[in-house]
């Protein structure tokens, strides 16, 4: 019992850590100084929240700077975060109890890897995903229509692969409780 | 009742269709070395969607003691109109286009990041957006009354109903804020609230001070281009210009060292003036041999409006801007290079 309640700790802290991870690589997040504090509505309406920078990226309608952070608050932003974060987290404690409380020989980590990658890659920039300019090389430029679809992509390999973890045994991770 | 709605549809049609066909202003023709089709079908997207990179299209202005621009932050500048507008680079790329009017003026002042060109056009009733396409890593842009989408480089459509028209241009002067502020110390700045959540200290693709990341000269550009030229690092910043018949680059290094350049061109001569105070160049053209002689241009010094001397009255002011040479040759292959020598 202790033991699956070290592995919801380190999933959680985990997710949590990718959740803003996540955030910064969209450019939600940053950490640019002079330290100062602000906070702002650049012109609220639910069109402007709802309006799309790319495939499930959004737009932002706040600023808050906070000391070195400056945050850009889009609301559906932080939902796709939050939910990339509890799918990454589920998938790491399935992992952590697949490895280490049964007998399975599996490897559920390939999903996990194969699943919190595409989507830290997607974001960034403004008129070329953070990919391609990661690269640079000019052949992967053709492709970065196709680098829009990274987040879904990892929305749907995670979720694929927590319900193969959940197919091979691995518990639901309660917040609360055992 | 029902007459009445009526008559209200066909009012709202009729001004629906009056907005549509609302004249945009076309410009003499540039040179084109390609059929326009042929670069929509070069063009890919570049990730975002259609206005994913929103243009601002109510612009705010701030006095130049507001502007929070440091000294060698780079901003893009027009005058016109006896009006002095600066545009800071860091606001430019998160949006590319800023729909705007001075005086009797409706122009656009656009920006593409990968390929560092600032190019300004009148837009007559309409505005621009960013279209999220790219061709040779310059940005389309489309106008929203008939949908049609240009290239910022050849100022030309390459794609819907205006295809092959040009749009006339307002020069935009790439220099640094301190040397805008010395030239027009009236001017106004675009202001950080722009009506986007944006944040405005940080550049997506590197810096300028240093050069870092996407801008450093040596670096590659990072989608495909229709030509290649190894004859200059791919981000060296050069000055170009062209006309119906012919394009001109000009190294910016070549351009600082040699304060006066003629160009015997195919339609026309050029005479190019280097202006030392805002580090940018003014090209103007007549016919072949009326351009004044050397010891004319003595008196020719640089005002609000640019180069000023009698000498220059006659000769035709011929826009110009910055660009990445990778850019420049990926349009213009054909391009002379002048290097300082008589040509």
């Amino acid at each position: 019992m202790a033991k699956t309640s070290k592995y919801r700790r380190i999933a959680l802290i985990s997710g949590a850590c990718y959740g803003l991870f996540y955030l910064y690589t969209v450019g939600d997040l940053n950490f640019i100084g002079p330290p100062g504090w602000n906070a702002y509505i650049a012109e609220f309406s639910f069109e402007r929240m709802f309006t799309s920078r790319s495939i499930l990226m959004f737009e932002a309608i706040a600023v808050v700077e906070a000391g070195y952070l400056i945050w850009l608050v889009s609301p559906l932003n932080l939902l796709v975060a939050a939910l990339l974060s509890a799918l990454l987290a589920a998938n790491i404690h399935g992992a952590l109890f697949l490895r280490f409380q049964t007998q399975v020989c599996t490897n559920g980590r390939g999903g996990l890897f194969a699943g919190f990658l595409p989507a830290l890659l997607a974001g960034g920039a403004c008129c070329a995903p953070s990919l391609i300019l990661l690269v640079g090389i000019p052949a992967l430029g053709a492709l970065s229509a196709v680098v829009g679809w990274l987040v879904p992509l990892s929305l749907v390999i995670l979720g694929l692969n927590r319900l193969r973890q959940n197919h091979q045994g691995a518990p639901s991770m309660r917040i609360t409780g055992g | 009742m029902t007459l009445r709605y009526s008559l209200t549809l066909l009012l709202l049609l009729a001004a629906q269709t009056a907005w549509a066909q609302a004249p945009l202003p076309v410009g003499k023709p540039l040179l084109l070395e390609q059929d326009p089709g042929h670069y929509w079908r070069a063009s890919l997207s570049g990730g975002p969607g259609k206005d994913g990179i929103p243009s601002i299209d109510n612009p705010r202005f701030v006095a130049a003691d507001k502007a929070g621009l440091g000294t060698d932050d780079i901003v893009m500048g027009v005058y016109l109109d006896g009006h002095a507008r600066a545009y800071p680079r860091k606001i430019l790329v998160w949006h590319e286009i800023v729909n705007d009017v001075i005086g009797d003026h409706n122009i656009a002042v656009t920006y593409c990041p990968l390929t560092g060109t600032g190019v300004g056009f009148y837009r007559g009733d309409t505005a621009f957006g960013v279209s999220g396409r790219l061709v040779n890593s310059n940005v389309l842009m489309y106008d929203r009354a008939t949908d049609t989408y240009w290239s910022q480089i050849v100022a030309a459509a390459v794609h819907g109903p205006r295809t092959g028209q040009t749009l006339p241009e307002v020069r935009v002067i790439w220099t640094t804020w301190g040397r805008w502020l010395t030239r027009h110390p009236q001017t106004e700045v675009l202001s950080q609230r722009t009506g986007f959540a944006r944040n405005y200290r940080r550049d997506p693709y590197g810096t300028y001070q240093p050069k870092g990341g996407y801008y450093t000269e040596q670096s590659r550009p990072i989608f495909p281009t229709m030509n290649e030229s190894p004859l200059f690092p791919a981000k060296r910043e050069v000055f170009g210009f062209r006309t119906a018949m012919e394009a001109v680059a000009i190294d910016k290094d070549v351009l600082r060292s040699n304060p006066v350049m003629r160009f015997e061109g195919k339609s026309n001569d050029f005479l190019i003036l280097y202006d030392e105070g805002l580090d940018t160049a003014w090209v103007q053209g007549a016919d072949h041999g009326e351009l004044p002689d050397d010891k004319a241009l003595d008196a020719v010094h640089f005002t609000a409006e640019g180069p000023v001397a009698d000498a220059l009255e006659g000769l035709t002011p011929v826009n110009g801007f910055d660009a990445f040479w990778f850019a420049w040759y990926a349009f213009y292959p054909q391009t002379v290079i002048l290097d300082g020598k008589n040509q």
